[in-house]
């Protein structure tokens, strides 16, 4: 047990230099949301109420969760191009501690990311601070594990050419399906009800549901919840299945 | 002791046979040198002794545990060094060492131990904060062949260490092979024949997953009656000749 831990935080430890180490990484998942949360703000707030503070800070959460995907499969396509996972598999690190260290390892970015989002958008709109906003924190961290498989599990099926193309479906799904950009009340029921079935639309209001006041626990959190952990589950299912295949045929 | 005794290893790939019938022992403390053209089965052999791949018949046990068997016991005993450059790419040499020292649970009195062996048996102290991704090919590859003597172990499978470096850099890596020899069984596999010759106890000739040949450079020039290895490998791989 111990032994295992103690793999888990040298995996972890690495696996986070790795990726702050990226500039690019950095500018993705940091600089460019929120250069996004300001000038949208400035620009559209007046016009609609999509562009509120208090919508856009959380929307911005979660879509700047998406770039994860993008970043965590980087990581593990590039350490199975260049056989540095190879060499770990002749060490006795278990498949799960290497899933388990590559989503912790993104945590922080995630956790990072939130909090730096929150405190932009409440120093252009203090309303947005309160306890919606700080219990907010663990839930984007819910809602972020659903990026860092789905990154974990296109790192495993994909090589490191493939993978920004795999990936911006994942970024085009949450721009577009999140329902955060555009009003959504005059879109047709076919597309309201891909977006009320897929997690992206889900993960952006499990947030900013819990940033402005949960009224219907049932519609405004339960459901999106049971939704996004459910694809949470699926992709770290097939991930580890993903992974355990790549372990057997290096 | 046998450090490693292989009988009648197989590997099957749905319509290709890698390996086909390999028996061959290899002492404690010999570096073994498996020579063949691309596709011999070289690579193959080298992973199921890693356990990296399941053999489809046979056994393979280093020093007396099975590969099959006791897959988790052979890790405790082996490492290896991919032909591709295999280490953290962000993270300097330090910490690349620290990192592996970690992982197999070493304490920090023995990180620091491993640190000063490595530095010295292959000069990387000079270059310990650079980042890996930095680095030359050359140094890069001292590094990927050093962390896997980060684990101390019995056995060291080298495949194809050399490849893709300038002539200086793959001589100074010899020199560094030539260190650990004795200390550990290595195995290893390349296309340099001059590597083979310079450096091994014993060589192997492998072709369309078969062993050829197994003796001395002696041997192997004496059966061929040639006067260089890369002329007694080519006589043996195009007479496809027999094994003693």
């Amino acid at each position: 047990m111990s032994r295992s831990i103690s793999r888990l935080a040298a995996l972890t430890k690495r696996n986070i230099r790795e990726i702050v180490r990226d500039p690019l990484s950095l500018i993705f998942t940091l600089a460019l949301p929120l250069f996004m949360e300001v000038l949208f703000y400035f620009i559209f707030h007046n016009l609609t109420d999509q562009f509120q503070m208090r919508y856009l800070a959380p929307g911005i959460v979660a879509f700047s969760q998406a770039f994860l995907t993008l970043f965590t499969g980087l990581l593990i396509a590039l350490d199975r191009s260049t056989s540095f996972l190879t060499r770990l598999f002749v060490s006795e690190t278990k498949p799960f501690e290497f899933i388990f260290s590559y989503a912790v390892s993104v945590l922080p970015i995630t956790l990072v990311q939130t909090v730096l989002f929150f405190l932009a958008g409440g120093l252009i709109d203090p309303s947005l601070f309160g306890p919606g906003m700080l219990l907010a924190i663990p839930v984007s961290l819910v809602t972020s594990m659903f990026f860092i498989g789905t990154g974990i599990l296109f790192g495993c099926i994909c090589n490191e050419k493939s993978i920004g193309g795999i990936s911006s479906i994942i970024i085009t799904g949450q721009s577009v399906l999140s329902g955060m950009w555009f009003p959504t009340a005059g879109l047709g029921n076919g597309i309201l009800t891909v977006m009320k079935v897929l997690p992206f639309k889900n993960a952006t209001i499990l947030i900013q549901n819990t940033v402005n006041g949960i009224t219907d626990p049932w519609e405004d959190f339960v459901l999106p919840l049971i939704i996004v952990l459910g694809y949470t589950v699926v992709v770290f299912t097939v991930a580890v299945i993903a992974f355990r295949g790549k372990m057997r045929k290096v | 002791m046998a450090a490693i005794k292989i009988t009648n290893l197989r590997k099957e790939y749905k319509d290709v046979t890698a390996v086909e019938g390999l028996d061959l022992e290899i002492e404690e403390g010999e570096l073994f040198s498996l020579l063949g053209v691309n596709g011999a089965g070289k690579t193959t052999t080298i992973k199921m002794l890693a356990t990296l791949t399941k053999p489809t018949s046979g056994e393979a046990e280093i020093m007396g545990r099975s590969v099959t068997k006791d897959p988790a016991g052979v890790k405790e005993l082996i490492d290896i060094s991919m032909q591709e450059t295999a280490v953290a790419r962000k993270l300097t040499v330090e910490e690349n060492i620290e990192f592996y020292s970690e992982l197999c649970g070493q304490t920090k009195t023995e990180i620091a131990e491993t640190k000063k062996y490595i530095y010295e048996a292959f000069g990387l102290g000079k270059v310990a904060k650079k980042q890996a991704s930095k680095l030359s090919g050359g140094w890069q590859r001292k590094l990927s062949i050093a962390l896997a003597l980060v684990t101390k172990p019995k056995v060291l499978f080298l495949d194809e260490p050399t490849l893709g470096l300038d002539v200086i850099a793959r001589r100074e890596l010899w020199n560094t092979v030539r260190t650990l020899k004795k200390s550990m069984t290595i195995i290893l596999t390349t296309h340099y024949m001059e590597e083979a010759e310079a450096l091994s106890d014993r060589i192997g000739v492998m072709k369309d997953g078969r062993l050829l040949f197994v003796g001395t450079k002696e041997e192997m020039l004496g059966k061929t009656g040639t006067q260089n290895v890369e002329n007694a490998f080519i006589s043996i791989v195009e007479g496809g000749g027999q094994d003693e």
